[in-house]
C-alpha cells in the first residue's frame, strides 16, 4: 500500500517538473537558465524551500533529475551528484544554511545554486596558523557597510583561479582566540588580493600564498555574525572532511563485478603486470588494502544511513583518516610493483609511471590537507569518544596577549 | 548492499543485551571459566526457554524462531561483548548450520528441535590432526560395515568437545569427504584441554570405530563443509566485532577516569591518537561483519569472499583492540583483576580458531580471482 502512495507521489513530482520544463526550458544552457532552475528550487530540491530547495526526499529529487535528463536540461538536483562534483554546495551552502540570516539565504543561496560565485577557494590557513587554525592573524575591520581585510594566507588550493573565497579573519583581538573570528564570503577579483603560486613536491603549483592588503568584503557577506566564525567554520570543515573521506578509491567504476571483488582490480593488474601476482607477500598486501577500501566504503554507507535516521553520524568523521592509509598504501605498493620504471618522472615519456609517482606524493593531500591526520585523531577522540582536551596554554587568554607571549618566547 | 537494522531487530538487540547483562556479568564469567564444564546448564536452559536464543535461526518447523543470519549475528555480537561462557558457537553456529546446510531433511527433523530447545549440545569435530581449516584437512576415516558406518580419527582441538552430546564429523570415505553425525557413546572419548581462553573450551575428541549416521549426500560433504566453515567464520567475526567494541569501550572509560600528571590520561595526544586508530578498526570490523552477515542471509554468491574478508579483518581488529586495551591500562591491564586479559585471551584464541588472518586473506585473494 505504501509503495503505491510513494509512486503516485513521485508521479506528481515528475508531472510538476515536466510542466515547469515545458514553460521554462528553451534549450539554452546559460546563466539566466541556471538562475531560473535555482529560483524554482530544482537545483537542490532536497533543501527546504527557505534555502531555495523544495523540501523533497532523495527519491523525489532523483525523479526530478531523471525528468531534466530526459529533456536534456542541465542543472537539476546538483546535491545528488556528490561532493566532488559540486563541493561548494556543502562548503559554502552548509554555513549559509546553518547560520545565514533569512535575507542572506534569499540573496546568497540562489546565486550559489546558479553557479554565480564561480570558482572557489578557502582562505583559512596562514603561515603561523595551520594545525592551530584558530591562531590566525588576518584581520577584518569594520568600515561602514564593508570590512577591510589585511593579512596573509597560505596553502590556498586553486587561489589563482578563484572568483570567490571562504575567508576566516579576526575581528576582535581582545577575546580568546576562538571567540574573535569571523567567516566571510569574500570576492577574490579585486585590488589588494595578490596570489602567488607555491610549487609543490609533485612539481605542480595548485597551491598559493594569498596576500590581502586593504581588500574589501561587504558586511552582508559575514555569515553567523562577528565573532562566531569558528562555529560557522566547523560546518565547512566537516563537509570538507567528509568529502575527503569519500575520495574515489580503486578502479571499480568500469567493472561489472560487484565492488566486493572489483574494487582493487587496479592493484591486481599492477601485480600481474609486474609478474608478482603469485608472490604471497604482495597478495597479502593487496588484500589488506582491499579490506581497508571496502570497510571504508561500508563505513561511509553506514554513516549515510545514520544521517538519514538520526541526522548525524560519528562515523562520518572517520573516513578521512581511514583514507590516508588507503591512499598512501595503494600508491606505495603500485610504485614498488613498477620497479625501475618508476625512477623516471616524465609525463611525456611514461604516463603511467608519472601517474603512479604523482599519486605517491599526492596522497599527502589527504593526510595533511583539510587538517592533518594528527588533528583528525584529536577531533575523533575529543568529539566522538569524548576524551578530555589536553593542556591549552592559550585557553581563556585574549588573543592580543597570546601574541605577546609568543613574542617574548621568540626573543628568548 | 546491506542496510541498517529494522526497528524489530534493534529491539531484539536490546532484549538480548539486557538478558546477557544480567546473566553474564564479569563475576559470572570468572566463576564459570573456573568450572570443569565451563558453562552454566541452568542459564543454557534459560537461553533456550526464555529468549529462544539457540533456535533463533532454526526453522519454525524444527522448533526454532525462524529468523536468519542477521538476527543470529546480533546474538553473537552481544555474546562476544560479554565473553559469554556457553557452548553456543559450537552448537548453533557449527553443528546446527552443518545439519541445516547438509539439506538432509530427516536429520534436520530429528536433530534441530533438540538444539532449538536447549537439550542438545553439539559441535563440529574439526579440524583434524593436520589442523587445516578446509576440506583438505579432513583426516578422520569412515567405513561401511554392513548397513552401518563407523568412524575413526582424532580431532585435537574440538570446540566444546568435552560437553557435546552430538558431533558432526567430516570424514574421508571412498566417495570423498562426507559428513556424519555421531552421538556420544561407545567409541567416543573426549579430554578437556587447558586453554589460553578459558571462556571457550577445547577438547581432544577421539573416535574409535564409533557408530556414525551419514548427514546429507555423501558426495556433497566437501561442499557442505566449506559452506559451514564460511558461516562459522562469519559467526566468529560477529562475535569478534562485539568483543572488540566492548574492549574499546573499556579503554575509553579508563582514559577518561585514570588521572596521571595531574589530568585524565585521555587528554594526552599519544593516547588520543591510539584511541582514534582503534576506533577505526572497531567500526570497520562492525561494517565487515555486517556485510558478511548480510551475505550469509541474502547473497550466498558473495558469502565465500565476504566471509574470508570479515574473518581476516575482524580477527586483526579484535587483537588490536584488546592489545591496546591492556596498553591503555598500563600496569593495571597486566593484572588478573582487570578483565582486559580475558578479552585479550579471547582475541588471541579467536585469531587461531578458524585459521588466522593471513590464511583468510589468501583465501580472499583466491576467491576474488587474484
Amino acid at each position: 500500500m505504501s509503495t503505491v502512495a510513494v509512486e503516485s507521489d513521485l508521479d506528481a513530482v515528475r508531472a510538476e517538473a515536466q510542466d515547469w520544463l515545458a514553460q521554462n526550458w528553451h534549450g539554452v544552457d546559460d546563466p539566466a537558465w541556471n538562475r531560473r532552475v535555482a529560483e524554482a528550487g530544482y537545483a537542490a530540491p532536497t533543501w527546504p524551500a527557505e534555502d531555495s530547495g523544495r523540501g523533497y526526499s532523495r527519491a523525489q529529487a532523483r525523479a526530478v533529475a531523471a525528468v531534466f535528463d530526459a529533456a536534456g536540461a542541465p542543472g537539476a538536483a546538483r546535491e545528488l551528484r556528490g561532493f566532488h562534483e559540486y563541493p561548494w554546495l556543502e562548503l559554502m551552502g552548509g554555513p549559509i544554511r546553518a547560520y545565514g540570516t533569512p535575507e542572506q539565504k534569499r540573496e546568497l543561496l540562489p546565486r550559489l545554486l546558479a553557479g554565480e560565485f564561480g570558482v572557489g577557494c578557502l582562505l583559512y590557513s596562514e603561515p603561523g596558523a595551520g594545525s592551530d587554525l584558530a591562531g590566525l592573524q588576518t584581520r577584518a575591520e569594520c568600515d561602514g557597510d564593508e570590512y577591510v581585510v589585511n593579512g596573509q594566507k597560505v596553502w590556498t588550493t586553486g587561489g589563482h583561479l578563484a572568483d570567490t573565497a571562504l575567508l576566516m579573519a579576526r575581528t576582535d583581538w581582545d577575546v580568546p582566540k576562538h571567540a574573535g573570528l569571523s567567516f566571510f564570503i569574500f570576492p577574490m577579483r579585486q585590488p589588494g588580493v595578490e596570489v602567488r603560486p607555491i610549487r609543490q613536491m609533485t612539481g605542480d603549483a595548485e597551491f598559493n600564498e594569498v596576500f590581502l592588503t586593504d581588500a574589501r568584503v561587504p558586511a552582508a557577506n559575514l555569515i553567523g555574525g562577528p565573532g562566531n566564525g569558528w562555529k560557522v567554520l566547523q560546518i565547512a570543515l566537516g563537509a570538507e572532511r567528509r568529502g575527503m573521506g569519500e575520495m574515489a578509491m580503486g578502479t571499480a567504476k568500469t567493472s561489472t563485478r560487484p565492488s566486493l571483488y572489483a574494487l582493487s582490480d587496479d592493484l591486481v593488474e599492477a601485480a600481474r603486470a609486474a609478474g608478482r601476482s603469485d608472490d604471497p607477500v604482495v597478495r597479502q598486501e593487496i588484500m589488506r588494502i582491499h579490506a581497508w577500501r571496502l570497510t571504508n566504503e561500508w563505513n561511509n554507507a553506514r554513516a549515510l544511513e545514520e544521517f538519514r535516521t538520526n541526522g548525524a553520524s560519528s562515523l562520518a568523521s572517520l573516513g578521512k583518516l581511514a583514507n590516508s592509509r588507503i591512499l598512501h598504501g595503494a600508491a606505495a605498493l603500485r610504485y614498488r610493483l613498477l620497479g625501475n620504471r618508476a625512477l623516471q618522472y616524465d609525463e611525456a615519456a611514461d604516463d603511467e609511471a608519472y601517474r603512479i609517482d604523482y599519486d605517491l606524493m599526492f596522497a599527502f593531500i589527504n593526510s595533511i590537507g583539510g587538517g592533518s591526520d594528527q588533528i583528525q585523531r584529536n577531533i575523533i577522540s575529543e568529539r566522538v569518544l569524548g576524551l578530555p582536551k589536553g593542556f591549552e596554554p592559550d585557553k581563556g587568554v585574549p588573543f592580543r596577549d597570546v601574541l605577546k607571549a609568543d613574542a617574548t618566547r621568540s626573543l628568548g | 548492499m546491506f542496510s541498517a537494522l529494522t526497528e524489530e531487530q534493534r529491539e531484539f538487540r536490546e532484549l538480548v543485551r539486557g538478558f546477557l547483562a544480567e546473566k553474564s556479568t564479569e563475576a559470572d564469567v570468572r566463576r564459570l571459566m573456573a568450572t570443569e564444564q565451563g558453562y552454566d546448564p541452568q542459564l543454557w536452559r534459560q537461553m533456550a526457554e526464555e529468549v529462544g536464543l539457540q533456535g533463533i535461526a532454526i526453522a519454525e518447523e524444527h522448533g526454532g524462531q525462524g529468523f536468519g543470519w542477521i538476527e543470529l549475528g546480533i546474538v553473537l555480537e552481544e555474546m562476544g561483548r560479554v565473553l559469554l561462557c556457553a557452548p553456543y558457537f559450537s552448537t548453533v553456529v557449527l553443528a546446527a548450520s552443518a545439519i541445516a546446510e547438509s539439506g538432509d531433511a530427516e536429520a534436520a527433523a530429528a536433530r534441530l528441535p533438540g538444539i532449538a530447545d536447549g537439550s542438545t549440545i553439539a559441535t563440529l569435530a574439526f579440524p583434524g590432526e593436520n589442523g587445516r581449516w578446509d576440506a583438505e584437512g579432513v583426516t578422520a576415516r569412515a567405513t561401511r560395515e554392513g548397513g552401518s558406518w563407523r568412524i575413526s580419527g582424532t580431532a585435537p582441538s574440538t570446540i566444546d568437545g568435552h560437553v557435546a552430546s552430538l558431533f558432526v564429523v567430516p570424514a574421508r570415505t571412498d566417495e570423498g569427504v562426507s559428513l556424519f553425525l555421531v552421538d556420544r557413546g561407545d567409541g567416543v572419548a573426549s579430554t578437556s584441554l587447558q586453554t589460553l581462553d578459558q571462556t571457550r573450551r577445547l577438547a581432544v575428541v577421539t573416535f574409535d570405530g564409533a557408530a556414525a549416521e551419514p548427514l546429507g549426500e555423501p558426495s556433497a560433504g566437501a561442499a557442505t563443509l566449506e559452506r559451514v566453515l564460511d558461516l562459522a567464520a562469519v559467526g566468529l567475526a560477529a562475535e569478534q566485532a562485539g568483543a572488540a567494541r566492548a574492549a574499546f569501550d573499556m579503554s575509553v572509560a579508563y582514559l577518561k577516569e585514570r588521572v596521571q600528571f595531574g589530568q585524565p590520561i585521555g587528554a594526552f595526544q599519544a593516547l588520543k591518537h591510539m584511541a582514534a586508530d582503534v576506533l577505526i578498526e572497531v567500526e570497520s570490523a562492525s561494517s565487515a561483519s555486517s556485510y558478511a552477515l548480510w551475505a550469509a542471509a541474502e547473497s550466498r554468491d558473495q558469502l565465500p569472499a565476504a566471509a574470508s574478508l570479515a574473518a581476516a579483518f575482524c580477527t586483526d581488529a579484535l587483537v588490536t583492540a584488546c592489545h591496546q586495551n591492556i596498553q591503555f591500562h598500563g600496569g593495571m591491564g597486566f593484572t588478573w583483576e582487570v578483565p582486559a586479559h580475558l578479552y585479550f585471551k579471547r582475541a588471541r584464541a579467536d585469531e587461531i580458531l578458524l585459521g588466522d588472518a593471513d590464511f583468510h586473506r589468501e583465501r580472499l585473494a583466491q576467491r576474488i580471482g587474484v
